[in-house]
Parts: structure tokens; C-alpha cells; sequence
């Protein structure tokens, strides 16, 4: 695969952008997570973040998401604003889901989220039913379903595969290869190679999931055959899950191949950036100073905010 | 195998070996699995190093546990063509959540496989799923939903509320020929109790009285009973309490003969209230000692809602000892039981 090395520079600053928000706030939650001030599980995505940012640089507002349970990345590059997933971990009112739904279950109507699950697979049928919304109602949103390469083991992966192809609907699935079913590496969960299976049902695009230029590239490619009429199609995305699959803690499953130097997604796009004169070093650390401001804006307004009551179990 | 010498006097033990409700469990894998070479267990990361939660950590017949792809539902069926094949499956799942994946084949093909075929055949699969609530883990990894499954003819459900009966139970599961939902209750798994370290069963459809009482019967399973005889021991209440073991074969018996002398009915059911456990109890009570009740029966479940995340919000959700013991004293008091108290939304 060629990697693409030039970026427009507002793409790029805004794929910055979007990498370090996702990247400084799951950072930071990491370090308030052993506090107990967020007492919900998290599945954190650093290392991950460039398949979530590439991916939606290309999404709109009317473009519908659905999410499993490692929400916090994608939620946050289709533009989940920050405060309200910080409230929403912090138990607060304010949260996106008014506290009921903790980290994995996020919503965002504005943005195009319309909900996230954390039982494995079953999401990847409510992506085709938006595609199969917008084929019926003439309109032009694409539904994108979203998912790990475990996800792939479920009976509802292929049925949806199959359904969506054969209605030639317009859905992007993306598959976030992070090589681990919790502890378990694909080789004992997949009989199957991911891309090729899916290339039975669809077009089938593969992009480095740690190179967010590719994805931002491949996902592009995709998305353009998707609206002009032409069908699904399947982008899988290798990538590295930093992290354990759950928690705040590294990831330390021995041989997993991580290496944070080279793997870091944002270490790569800021090579180029500096390469291409796209961007200096004292704009680069702009970002990342501005990222800082925005989560610690984003942690006072969920510390502050109100917690919800207990009438609000009222029966609805 | 004759599973049946095992079988033992349904009354816990005291003065003896104290283990976990999670060692229990393990205990009886590992000894069903020994007594037994057809019994072999299998599920989502049931060979990982977490070993469900303990419970079948470092087992001692490691080549008869097998990890499975996410993939519950053909994983049921799987496990049903084993049973129907000559083994025994434990099919095991971290979460009951994550089973109803598999509805099609439990409901459809495991609950129905006897009767479909007049029982000619045996279906000896016990299904274990974790129950209950995490921390914040909202609706769909909180559920317990055992009168659900109960509603379903063909299916088992067992309980267990105690280490003793963890693994007394988990043992007559395996022993069982037909299918049995064996639900544990996660907030169980820490508590210690008396255990023999023999292999024994205790027999499905037989309640355990958990406390002796004259003016209030309150029937109460899993986390519940031992949430209700907390209170009850706490406050020196004067209640009959009741753990049916099983929720389904339900020892009707031993809970109307107990009615008949205190008049008074509670049920404490941690499970969603609409046509539940909570209403069936009530429901039978009420066919079978109408004339005993004092008042109408009550009814401590969850709201009729999904859990929420929040810790705000889920300590009012769920019930806890206090709340149960003042529901308690109210209804022996014959007072009015505030609505927070039997769940907000009931
Ligand atoms: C039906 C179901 N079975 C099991 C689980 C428990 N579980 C949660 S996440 C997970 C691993 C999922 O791996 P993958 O789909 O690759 O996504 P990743 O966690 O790597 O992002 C498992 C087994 C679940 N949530 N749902």
C-alpha cells in the first residue's frame, strides 16, 4: 500500500487536532481513573486513535455512527463535544446520556451518534438499518457500523455483511483490528482472514490504522463509491491497542508488538507535518497546549455539574 | 457415575472448612469434572488467565476447558449437540448479558429438545451465566432476568445464594439430564461460607429456610436472601425467610406452608417487576392460601427500567439491607412501605 505523505493543511491540523483530544482525554482519564471519580467501566483507545479521526474527517453531521463498547475515539471525532463525555463518565446530568449510560453507551443527535452498545456485534446491524433509512427515504446519509476484529466472530457481522450487500446499501463498515479479543489474540478467535472474508461480500479497502494520512485516504476512497450510488464498503483498519482492554492500566499481554515510538499515530502525521513545512514545532506544541486547555475547561464543567436525582428513575 | 449417592441433606453445615462462594464453585467443576470424564466446560474466555472471575482458574482437567470465539448463540448449539451426543457441557458466560445472544438456540432449541421429542432423549447441559450488577456498568451488563428464563418451559433455573450451595448445586446441575440455567450473582462471589470438601448435591426444587420467624414471610433468592438476612439478623426481626434455591422447579410447599402461619407475604426479587418471579410467588400464594393472607402481598423488585451508569443513580436503583429491613419492619407493623422502598418505579 502507498502511503500518502502530502496533506492539505487544514486536514492535517484538524486530524491533529482530533488525534490529541482523543489521546490527551483518554491520557487524562487514565490518571483520575484509579480515584473512583468515574465509576463506570472504559475501554480507552490510545494508540487507535488515527482509524476514528481518519475515518470521520470525511463523516457529517447527518452520516449516522453506531458504536460498541471502545466509544471514547470515534464518539469524539464526529464531534461528541468533550464536556459532555467527561460529564457523562463523571455520573453527572449533564453527561450526553444524563448519566444513565456511563462510557459504554454515548449519544450525541447533533452529531450524528445515534447510540452505542456494549454487547459485541449486535451494532453492526443498526449501521445497515441507517444505510437501509437513507436507501428508503431517498436521502443522502451513509450509515457507518463500527467494530473490532472480535466483533467479526458474531453470526450478526455476516448477516449484515450480506444484507447490506445484497441491497447495495450505503454503509461503511470499519473494522478497528487492534488484534485482541480482551487477552485473546485473533489467531485463536478468527479462522479467517478479516479483509478477505469481507471481500466476499463487498469492496474491500485495507489502511494502516496507525498511519492516520492512510485511513484518512482510504476512507475517503470509500466513502466516495458509498455516495455515488455504489454500494458498501468494508475498510479494515490494523491497528495497536496501547492500553488493557479495559481500565487505565498499559496493555501487558506479552509479545503484542507495541511500540510506542514507532506505532504512535500522532508522532507519525507531526513527522509530516514538519516535513512538509506544513506546520512548526511551536504549532505542534500550540495543539497539544490548547488540547490541555479544553479537558481541564471540559473536567470543571463535569465536576460542577449537577449529579441527577433519584427521580429520575421515575418510569418514563 | 451414579450422581445420585451424592445426594445431601439440604441444610448448610457449620464448624467446618470456610471457602468462597467463587472457590466453591471451582471445587465443583473440578470434582464434577473428575467424577465424570463426559463433563467438559466451554465459553467465551473460559481458558483465559482470569479463569471467569476464579471460578475455574487452574482447574485440574485443563484439556476439557475450551475457549470460544465470540460467538454465544451457535456456541449454544454447539453445546446442545455435545449434550445430545454423550457429554455433559458447562457452557459458561461472563455476563447473562452477553447469553441473550443465544436466545434463539435456548429458547428454540435447548428448552425444547425434550419435549419436541416426548423425552426420548436427555439433555444433561448446564448453562452458567454471571449475573447482577458491576460498578456503572448500566443496562446491559447489570441484568439478572432469572424469572424471564423461568417462564420458558424446559429450562432449570437454579440460584445459588450461598458458598455451601454453589457448589451443592452447581454439582446436582451437572448431575441433572435435562437443561439447567445456573445464575451467580457477581456481588456473591467473595462471601465465605461452610463447605465440605466431599463431592454433594443438593436437590433441585427444594428451598433452604434461611431464618425462623413468626410474622412475616419474605422469600428472597440469590443476593437478595442474603441481602434480606442481613437485615433480618440485624434487627432482630421476626421473619420467616425464605431462599427457594431454585427458581424454577419452585418449592411451592415450603412457602405457603409459611404463609399459612405468618399471614403476611414479601417477596424480594432483584430482577425487573412486570410478570416476574415477584408476581409468580405472589400469584401462586394467593391461588394456594388465599384465606391466610392478612394484607396483600408485596413486591420488592427493580424499577421497570433499564439500569443506569451513574453511582447516583444506581444506589437508588438497587436495594440494600437497611432499605429491605425497613420495608420489613413497616410491613410487620402492618405500615404504610414508602414506594422507594420496593423499587422507585414500581
Ligand atoms: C456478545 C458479547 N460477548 C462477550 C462480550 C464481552 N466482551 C466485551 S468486549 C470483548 C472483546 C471485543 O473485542 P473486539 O470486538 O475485537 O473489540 P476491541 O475490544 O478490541 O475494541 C468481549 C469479549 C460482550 N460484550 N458481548
Amino acid at each position: 500500500m502507498e502511503r500518502p505523505r502530502t496533506i492539505r493543511r487544514d486536514d492535517g491540523l484538524w486530524l491533529l487536532q482530533r488525534m490529541r483530544l482523543i489521546r490527551q482525554a483518554s491520557e487524562r482519564i487514565a490518571r483520575l481513573y484509579p480515584t473512583d471519580v468515574m465509576e463506570t467501566p472504559v475501554h480507552l483507545c490510545i494508540g487507535q486513535e488515527a482509524v476514528a479521526v481518519g475515518v470521520c474527517r470525511h463523516l457529517t453531521d447527518a452520516d449516522k455512527l453506531f458504536l460498541g463498547h471502545r466509544t471514547h475515539g470515534p464518539a469524539l471525532a464526529k464531534g461528541l463535544p468533550l464536556p459532555k463525555l467527561m460529564a457523562e463518565l463523571y455520573g453527572r446530568s449533564t453527561g450526553c446520556s444524563h448519566a444513565f449510560g456511563g462510557s459504554m453507551h454515548l449519544i450525541d443527535l447533533e452529531h450524528g451518534l445515534p447510540g452505542s452498545s456494549a454487547i459485541v456485534g449486535g451494532s453492526i446491524a443498526l449501521g445497515v438499518g441507517a444505510g437501509l433509512a437513507s436507501k428508503l427515504a431517498g436521502a443522502d446519509f451513509v450509515g457507518v457500523s463500527w467494530f473490532g476484529d472480535a466483533a467479526t466472530n458474531a453470526g450478526v457481522f455476516h448477516e449484515s455483511l450480506n444484507f447490506a450487500a445484497l441491497q447495495r446499501l450505503p454503509v461503511l463498515f470499519v473494522c478497528e483490528d487492534n488484534g485482541y479479543s480482551n487477552v485473546m489474540p485473533k489467531s485463536a478467535h478468527a479462522a479467517f482472514d478479516i479483509p478477505s472474508l469481507a471481500d466476499e461480500y463487498m469492496t474491500t479497502m485495507t489502511a494502516d490504522g496507525t498511519d492516520v494520512l492512510a485511513v484518512h485516504e482510504q476512507a475517503g476512497e470509500a466513502l466516495a463509491q458509498i455516495r455515488s450510488g455504489g454500494g458498501p464498503v468494508f475498510l479494515h483498519c490494523p491497528t495497536k491497542r496501547w492500553m488493557k482492554h479495559q481500565g487505565h492500566e498499559r496493555c501487558d499481554i506479552v509479545g503484542n508488538g507495541i511500540d510506542e515510538q514507532r506505532d504512535c499515530p500522532i508522532r507519525k502525521l507531526e513527522r509530516v507535518l514538519l516535513d512538509t513545512h506544513l506546520c512548526g514545532a511551536g504549532e505542534l506544541e500550540q495543539v497539544r497546549l490548547s488540547v490541555e486547555q479544553q479537558i481541564d475547561a471540559a473536567i470543571a464543567f463535569a465536576e460542577s455539574s449537577p449529579f441527577p436525582t433519584p427521580a429520575q428513575l421515575e418510569v418514563v | 457415575m451414579p450422581w445420585s449417592r451424592f445426594d445431601s441433606n439440604y441444610t448448610a453445615p457449620t464448624g467446618g472448612r470456610r471457602i468462597t462462594y467463587c472457590e466453591a464453585l471451582r471445587e465443583g467443576i473440578d470434582q464434577a469434572m473428575g467424577n465424570d470424564q463426559r463433563v467438559f466446560a466451554i465459553g467465551l474466555d473460559a481458558d483465559d488467565k482470569f479463569g471467569v472471575f476464579g471460578s475455574m482458574s487452574n482447574l485440574s482437567f485443563p484439556e476439557r476447558v475450551l475457549g470460544t470465539p465470540i460467538s454465544e448463540n451457535a456456541m449454544t448449539g454447539v453445546a446442545l449437540g455435545a449434550a445430545l451426543s454423550g457429554l455433559r457441557p458447562i457452557h459458561v458466560h461472563l455476563r447473562v448479558d452477553f447469553m441473550l445472544t443465544a436466545m434463539d438456540q435456548i429458547v428454540n432449541y435447548v428448552a425444547k429438545w425434550q419435549d419436541m421429542f416426548d423425552h426420548q432423549v436427555k439433555v444433561p447441559l448446564v448453562i452458567r451465566a454471571i449475573v447482577g450488577r458491576g460498578w456503572g456498568c448500566g443496562a446491559q451488563h447489570s441484568q439478572t432476568l432469572h424469572g424471564w428464563f423461568a417462564h420458558i418451559p424446559g429450562l432449570k433455573v437454579v440460584t445459588p445464594a450461598t458458598p455451601y450451595d454453589a457448589k451443592g448445586l452447581l454439582l446436582s446441575a451437572v448431575a441433572d439430564d435435562s437443561p439447567v440455567l445456573f445464575l451467580e450473582h457477581r456481588w456473591l462471589y467473595k462471601n465465605t461460607g461452610d463447605v465440605p470438601e466431599a463431592i454433594y448435591t443438593l436437590p433441585l426444587g427444594k428451598a433452604n429456610v434461611l431464618h425462623r420467624g413468626e410474622r412475616l414471610t419474605v422469600v428472597a433468592s440469590s443476593l437478595a436472601a442474603i441481602h434480606a438476612l442481613t437485615a433480618i439478623e440485624a434487627h432482630g426481626l421476626d421473619v420467616d425467610l425464605i431462599d427457594p434455591r431454585t427458581i424454577k422447579p419452585l418449592d411451592l410447599d415450603t412457602i405457603v406452608a409459611s404463609v399459612q402461619r405468618t399471614g403476611k407475604l414479601c417477596v424480594v426479587d432483584y430482577d425487573f417487576p412486570f410478570g416476574g418471579f415477584g408476581a409468580e410467588v405472589c400469584a401462586a400464594v394467593t391461588e394456594r392460601a388465599f384465606a391466610s393472607l392478612q394484607t396483600p402481598p408485596t413486591r420488592i423488585q427493580f424499577p421497570d427500567r433499564g439500569m443506569p451508569s451513574s453511582g447516583v443513580l444506581e444506589r437508588a436503583y438497587y436495594q440494600t439491607p437497611d432499605r429491605l429491613a425497613a420495608a420489613f419492619g413497616a410491613l410487620i407493623e402492618g405500615a404504610p412501605v414508602a414506594r422507594d422502598l420496593i423499587g422507585a418505579g414500581a
